[in-house]
């Protein structure tokens, strides 16, 4: 289906985006480095159902593009990667969620091990296609 | 007259070093993520002028706090889409889906500017309601599908090129 792609995956990154705008704005209100005037509390609150209307959609059209090319995927080292990023990343995401009111020093590693996993997440999907340039077929 | 600027920017040697190594897939994966991050920062404006989220917290405090973000990775998105550009300036400057990308992104700007310049005069009467007015529900409403778009059209340039 010509323009099928470019749709699926738009989806796709509007998920991210959303991803973008609520688990990583979280991590960087808990480094105190955006939204300061809002609590930590009343924001992680606010904005988790937005991170759980977004995964949803972000692992369904994910799936599409799997199903139509499985062997692209299962036999790439980067997709691996992504995926042993995110299960971490969610983890993190859900450790926040859990326990809104946390402080101190373990929140902020947190926020900082949660915004490096979700990065790596995003980059690692881009590098999927890309996986030749790292490990060149011989 | 573009044409050749064309040709002089894909003549550049980092144009060459770009196009031909691993630098464009790096470019890229860094233009995904900032402009993953734009729009759901600018998701996070637009909702508060359409009443959907944060209407507990004023307009131009939301816009104070979220704007910075979305511009320094704006200028993430610029630097790097620019250097992909480069590689192939006068193949990209003819692709429609790549012409449709600025013009929206040219709109989305336009956009943000009426808001600021006209919309949002006197915007202490309603910076605290529920209820904003209509030409901030359109700001926002304009700004959203934009970027959408913006999305959409940049995405396909990558299935064209």
């Amino acid at each position: 289906m010509p323009g099928g792609p470019p749709i699926v995956q738009t989806v796709h990154l509007l998920g991210i985006s959303v991803v973008m705008g609520s688990a990583v704005l979280i991590n960087l209100r808990v480094l105190g480095l955006a939204l300061r005037s809002q609590s930590t509390e009343d924001l992680i609150r606010r904005l988790a159902p937005w991170t759980w209307t977004a995964l949803p959609l972000l692992a369904l059209s994910g799936l599409v593009f799997i199903v139509a090319q499985p062997y692209r995927y299962f036999d790439n080292p980067i997709f691996r990667l992504k995926f042993a990023l995110m299960v971490p990343a969610i983890a993190t995401t859900i450790a926040f969620h859990r326990r809104p009111d946390a402080r101190g020093r373990l929140s902020v590693v947190l926020a900082v091990l949660s915004l490096a996993l979700w990065i790596g997440v995003v980059l690692a999907g881009r590098w999927i296609a890309y996986v030749d340039y790292l490990m060149p077929v011989e | 007259m573009l044409a050749n600027l064309w040709a002089w920017l894909e003549a550049l040697p980092l144009a060459e070093q770009i196009g031909a190594t691993w630098w464009f897939p790096l470019l890229e994966s860094f233009h995904v993520l900032s402009s993953t991050f734009i729009v759901g920062s600018i998701l996070m404006v637009d909702l508060r002028l359409l009443n959907l989220a944060g209407t507990k917290y004023p307009v131009t405090r939301i816009i104070r706090e979220v704007i910075p973000w979305t511009y320094a990775a704006s200028a993430v998105s610029v630097i790097t889409g620019v250097g992909m550009f480069i590689t192939r300036a006068s193949r990209y400057a003819e692709i429609p889906a790549f012409q449709i990308k600025m013009t929206l992104l040219v709109l989305a700007a336009v956009n943000m500017a009426i808001f600021h310049l006209v919309s949002a005069r006197g915007i202490s009467n309603w910076d605290t309601a529920s209820s904003t007015t209509s030409a901030a529900r359109f700001a926002g409403a304009c700004s959203l599908l934009l970027w959408v778009g913006v999305m959409l059209s940049g995405r396909w340039v990558g299935h064209v090129l």
